[in-house]
């Protein structure tokens, strides 16, 4: 999510996302969580040791975004989409 | 559990309901129409953006049909269904695939002329059109890009119908035949889900159905009928069929028009509140290509797509539109209703030939942008190099791989094809369930493949043919 963000718009987004996720499929919304507690295992943990490492996570990232698995990139990409749609669709000119 | 008797029951509103509960409820019949989604004044949300996605798209707009590479697509959820979203682009089914379909399903009484006439009464009563004058900008760079390389390019018609003040107005089915239905005595309940038909010795006799009041709780509800239609789109009426225990050759038909997309970037603004009408029919039906939505958020999401650094082009975005090159698609999917879940499991498994041919579509978009004018052009595909000439086009034909495209679709037919070919249909020539005597289905889902234009006009116009057949039978 844009840093540019102020808070309102980025409560915003993050509720947009929120509901997306929740309307999905339940066989997508399944795919998305497994995916999230998989991927997001390595970074919770650092969370929790002290030891957040900012720019080793976006490397990471970017190389789900860009991985020939398809299914890691396309959970990229969807969560991607949502916070990009929203952001800029929430932003003061959509149209 | 409530209670409701009619004659017909109608699910679904979109094209093919709306067509079907009109034209019956005109003949004097008893009538009752449920939606799954809400009603949403067509004025209330601006077309493609954020809050018509929430009111009015199926899953808020993000399902997908898994394969390699998943696919994603859209449909409505709300009375009037995807009409409420769609461009309004109406194309009439091309006559030699209307031939072509009748004799491989031998579909009684399915000419192109046959269907034209159909075609007609739908054009005269809802208005079908060309733009009264220029088209905007976003649509115009089609055309000159297509008349530079010497391309066949048209403007299509659209479902729209021109206001004095000038102002264009979609006429989508809840401000068209809904109303109408309604003015003949039909009545539509919203926010109401079909759950199962009953059956009882080879016929329907009703649906069960859950109701949302407005203050979030529910009832449950039983509407006895003594002839339904289902009418709920290509995902949702075979899954409605398989959850009530119907399942021959019912979901196993999926065809869609993949699609892929680039971001192009030129050196004049271009506009953004509308959708290209300009097709470029050159490569037809194998592919065609046309523009999509590009409000900010769509032009964002296109530009992401490349994988490449997109800051400058997205701070420039009154200069970048979104188009597509859109396939007939060789593969094929499956809709099946997955126990104990709301959302049927929708897959679709793209042929060796589908991938040539989306590079090949992707390719040629390339070109045709070009030539239009385009400066940058971020394609749908991950890793794709971004486009400033036609020398760098042709890195994209090894780009558009299963693990590296980016592919979506608006257009999902066929999953309970129409025939006398019981080896190859889920249902008779007329949209007659086998096997059910009084189960009829009216929607996308009956046409034996995608047609690779724009299916609103063909759903309807077959919509159209079977209502009157099932009137004269009844």
């Amino acid at each position: 999510m844009s840093p540019a963000l102020d808070p309102r718009s980025r409560e915003a987004v993050e509720s947009y996302v929120d509901d997306t996720l929740r309307s999905m499929p339940e066989y997508l919304r399944a795919g998305v969580l497994g995916e999230s507690l998989l991927f997001g295992a390595g970074p919770r943990l650092a969370h929790a040791l002290g030891r957040q490492d900012h720019a080793g996570l976006r490397t990471r990232i970017d190389g789900w975004r860009t991985s020939r698995i398809d299914f890691v990139r396309q959970y990229v990409r969807l969560l991607q989409s949502l916070v990009l749609f929203a952001e800029n669709e929430l932003a003061p000119s959509g149209t | 559990m409530a209670i409701l008797d009619t004659e017909i029951l109608v699910i679904g509103s979109g094209a093919g309901g709306a067509v079907t509960a009109a034209t019956v409820a005109r003949a004097g019949r008893s009538v009752v129409i449920v939606e799954e989604g809400p009603w949403v004044d067509p004025d209330a949300t601006e077309p493609f953006s954020l809050a018509e996605m929430v009111a009015k798209y199926r899953h808020g707009g993000s399902c997908a049909a898994l394969g390699r590479p998943a696919i994603a697509y859209a449909e409505g959820r709300c009375v009037g269904g995807s009409t409420e979203i769609n461009s309004g682009l109406y194309h009439r089914l091309p006559t030699e695939l209307a031939d072509e379909w009748q004799r491989v399903y031998r579909i009684d009484e399915f000419g192109g002329d046959e269907l034209d006439r159909y075609a007609q009464r739908i054009e005269d009563e809802l208005g079908v059109s060309r733009l009264p004058g220029a088209p905007p900008m976003s649509s115009a760079v089609l055309e000159r890009g297509a008349a530079k390389l010497g391309w066949q390019a048209v403007e299509f018609s659209r479902v729209f119908r021109y206001e004095s003040s000038g102002r264009a107005v979609k006429q989508t089915m809840a401000r068209t035949l809904l109303p109408r239905a309604m003015e003949a005595g039909a009545r539509v309940i919203a926010n109401c889900r079909v759950s199962k038909l009953t059956r009882h010795d080879g016929r329907v006799d009703g649906a069960r159905c859950v109701r949302a009041r407005e203050d979030g709780s529910s009832e449950d509800l039983l509407i006895r009928a003594d002839h339904v239609f289902v009418c709920a789109g290509a995902t949702q009426s075979p899954a409605l069929l398989q959850r009530s225990g119907i399942r021959r050759n019912i979901g196993n038909g999926l065809k869609m028009h993949p699609t892929v997309k680039i971001a192009a970037r030129f050196e004049h603004p271009i506009d953004h509140g509308d959708v290209p009408m300009h097709r470029v029919t050159e490569f037809a039906p194998g592919f065609t290509i046309g523009g999509s939505a590009s409000r900010r958020g769509h032009v964002a999401l296109a530009l992401a797509d490349s994988g490449a650094d997109y800051a400058d082009a997205l701070a420039d975005w009154e200069r970048v539109a979104v188009y597509y090159a859109a396939i007939r698609s060789e593969g094929h999917g499956r809709v099946v209703a997955l126990p104990g879940l709301a959302a049927p499991l929708v897959t679709y498994n793209l042929s060796e030939g589908d991938m040539s041919r989306l590079a090949r579509a992707l390719l040629h978009l390339g070109e045709v942008l070009l030539a239009a004018g385009a400066t940058e052009m971020y394609p749908s595909i991950t890793g794709g190099v971004v486009a400033r000439s036609t020398d760098d086009l042709v890195q994209w034909w090894d780009a558009t791989s299963r693990n590296r495209a980016n592919l979506m679709t608006v257009h999902l037919t066929s999953t309970v094809r129409i025939g006398e070919n019981r080896e190859r249909t889920g249902a008779d020539s007329f949209g007659r369930v086998w096997g059910y005597s009084n189960l009829r289905v009216n929607d996308a889902s009956l046409l034996p493949d995608a047609p690779g234009v724009n299916p609103q006009g063909t759903i309807m116009a077959i919509a159209a043919r079977n209502s009157d057949h099932f009137l004269a039978q009844t």
